[in-house]
């Protein structure tokens, strides 16, 4: 059984961040976000507190998941209007708990649930909010959080004049990492008069036929660009990740072009990876991209051109044509 | 009429920033700009929705002046009304003072049944603008919209996520964003409206106008503040190959060995 608390005695205080749930499943972006914000609870003397809303704690089957996480603590709110994602409800929940707990800071995955929840928490409560933040760093006891912009190869600095501090973080950005004691776990118990209405009606909800990739979170990725210069040389990429248990990434042109699925797309528009390899075939390396991927850890570039930035940032260039190398790479592991 | 306010974006081409190294906002008067490409298709959207409920839209921007040419396309397209939103006081706004402005100014434009914005701007790209400014109406919002239709007074709307398609119901007025890539074909403006709109101007709204608070607004009344922009190089840090494929196949299997990717 998990002990029951009242909003009051919730520690107060603390870094909050929102665990995305799912039909009973945690996002594995809950567990990546809390590793950066584990290090900014070090550094400022702040508990972080992963916060799961779900319709009963039954249903939940990421328990021991959790158990492992570096969080200090697990809020869980349970009530039966909490069974689908509404956004006007779940952000009055949000509030509620920033209200009465005053929290550091409140982070959200930059999940398509975190877009939508954050700005409308930061609306209601009149608060600044950074965009897919992909590093975060104190100085002078402040927290400072870093993020592209686009227009340009533009990388921002920014701070937020107002607590909590409130961000969301970019998929993929940061690694899953694993605590030696585990949280604990409470359950919230919402206020009596807590009004649990939303003005959203959830009439079907129809599941995506296809897994969704597990690209953020891949060890290996063999990722294309428009030198591949065609989408049967690009599809080839897929023999090859089966044989090296990669997974396929892709440039913003080749999925504006129809050869890969847009989920496969990796950058600014796209995910955020950090494989241990990273292979590029006929990419530019535009920052639009490469700010989804310079984090790998070895970074292996294909390219005719020997100027492309891709190939200036790689450890390991390659200057050859993409689809002969590619060919020629299946075949040699076929042996 | 129904009214739907449909809400676009002047964006800088890409490439053409500059960025004020005092303000650390982008420079945007003297910027080339373009219509944000993702509110093309919230524009595709709320025509289709006129053409089939006989709505009537009024489009609106924030901005400088300079993007009076977009409420001008976009009325070619179909719109019926045009406002701008501008004043110096609202430059180097971040989400939250934005959504202020186009909160109070859509309150003024009441009754609506439906305010429909695009996903996300292609500069800031934030996608924060539609919820913030849902939030501060009241309103609900719902993202990543793919369809929208009525039934009866009510809005049904088709949400996509990672984990699949939600339909939703909802009494007006709501805000959408509209997910990009819905519409295989956009609609160009009509030459007729084109020249209609020609001696048209659209309606401006000022802070005073909208009886705004000064403190809330441009950079001032931003709480997100950017403190340093930079651009960002890349110095070459690898091993450089040239040679026959298969000397290059050669080398890029061994460095797969070496990473325990394959084995031996
Ligand atoms: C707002 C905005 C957001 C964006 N978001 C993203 C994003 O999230 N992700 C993303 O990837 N892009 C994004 N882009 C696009 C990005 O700016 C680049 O245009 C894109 O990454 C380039 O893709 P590419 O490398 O496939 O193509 P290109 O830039 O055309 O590069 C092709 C490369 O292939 C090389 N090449 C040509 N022939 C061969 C050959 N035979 N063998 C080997 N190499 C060859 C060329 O030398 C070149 O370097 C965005 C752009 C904007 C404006
Ligand atoms: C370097 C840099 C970094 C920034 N980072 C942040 C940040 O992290 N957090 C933050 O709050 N702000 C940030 N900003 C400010 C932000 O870019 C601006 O507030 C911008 O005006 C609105 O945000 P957006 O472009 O991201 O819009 P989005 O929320 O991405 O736009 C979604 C939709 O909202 C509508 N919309 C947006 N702006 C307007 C408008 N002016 N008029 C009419 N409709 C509009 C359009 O339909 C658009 O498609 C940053 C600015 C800079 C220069």
């Amino acid at each position: 059984m998990i002990e029951k608390k009242n909003l009051e005695e919730l520690e107060k205080g603390s870094l909050l961040a929102f665990g995305e749930i799912f039909n009973g499943k945690i996002h594995p972006s809950a567990i990546e976000v809390l590793t950066p914000l584990k290090e900014l609870g070090l550094k400022l003397d702040k508990k972080v507190v992963l916060i799961c809303l779900m319709d009963n704690f039954k249903s939940f089957q990421d328990l021991e998941v959790l158990k492992k996480s570096v969080a200090d603590e697990v809020w869980m709110v349970c009530h039966q209007e909490l069974v689908h994602f509404k956004d006007d409800l779940y952000a009055e929940v949000l509030i509620e708990i920033v209200k009465t707990t005053s929290p550091y800071g409140l982070f959200f995955p930059a999940t398509s649930l975190g877009c939508a929840l954050a700005p409308r928490i930061a609306g209601k409560l009149n608060l600044g909010l950074c965009a897919h933040v992909n590093y975060l760093e104190v100085e002078d006891g402040k927290i400072v959080m870093v993020r592209p912009t686009y227009g340009e190869n533009i990388i921002a600095k920014l701070i937020l004049k107002t607590t909590p501090v409130m961000a969301t973080l970019s998929i993929g950005a940061f690694s899953p990492s694993f605590g030696e004691k585990e949280p604990k776990f409470f359950e919230v118990a919402m206020p009596e008069g807590f009004n649990w209405a939303s003005k959203i009606k959830v009439r079907k909800f129809k599941p995506s036929v296809k897994q969704p990739n597990r690209l953020s979170t891949a060890k290996v990725v063999v990722a294309g660009g428009r030198g591949l210069k065609s989408k049967e040389n690009f599809e080839k990429l897929f023999e090859l990740a089966h044989m090296l248990k990669a997974e396929v990434g892709a440039t913003r042109p080749v999925c504006y072009e129809g050869w890969v699925e847009e989920d496969r797309m990796i950058g600014v528009s796209g995910v955020t990876v950090r494989p241990k390899v990273y292979i590029g075939f006929g990419i530019s390396g535009a920052l639009q991209h490469t700010v989804g991927m310079e984090n790998s850890e070895f970074i292996v570039a294909v390219n005719t051109d020997k100027e492309a930035p891709l190939v200036k940032m790689a450890h390991l260039a390659l200057i050859g044509d993409a689809s002969q190398v590619l060919d020629l790479l299946i075949k040699k592991l076929k042996k | 009429m129904e009214k739907i306010i449909l809400c676009i974006k002047g964006v800088p081409k890409p490439g053409t920033v500059k960025v004020d190294p005092s303000t650390h906002t982008l420079k945007r008067d003297s910027l080339e700009l373009i219509l944000n490409p993702p509110d093309r298709q919230a524009v595709e959207m709320a025509v289709r929705l006129k053409e089939n409920y006989g709505f009537k839209i009024t489009v609106v921007t924030m901005g400088p002046p300079n993007v009076i040419p977009f409420l001008k396309e976009v009325y070619g397209i179909g719109a019926d009304e045009m406002v701008l939103l501008s004043d110096r006081a609202f430059a180097g706004a971040d989400t939250l003072a934005t959504s202020y402005v186009l909160a109070e100014a859509i309150k003024k434009l009441s009754p609506y049944s439906l305010v429909v914005m695009g996903l996300k701007s292609i500069d800031g790209e934030t996608s924060q603008v539609p919820a913030e400014t849902a939030a501060l109406l009241g309103l609900p919002s719902i993202t990543n919209v793919k369809t929208i239709v009525k039934e009866g007074n009510n809005w049904i709307l088709i949400r996509q996520t990672e984990y699949g398609e939600e339909e939703l119901e909802l009494e007006p007025p709501v805000v959408a964003s509209v997910l990009p890539e819905v519409f295989d074909y956009l609609r160009p403006p009509s030459l007729k409206r084109l020249l209609e709109v020609k001696e048209k101007d659209p309606l401006v709204f000022t802070a005073q106008d909208l009886r705004l608070s000064p403190e809330k607004l441009g950079l001032n009344g931003s709480p997100t503040q950017v403190v340093e922009v930079f651009e960002k190089k890349f110095e070459a840090k690898g091993q450089v190959v040239e040679g026959e494929p298969s000397f290059l196949v050669e080398k890029l299997i061994s460095v797969l060995e070496q990473k325990g990717i394959i084995h031996p």
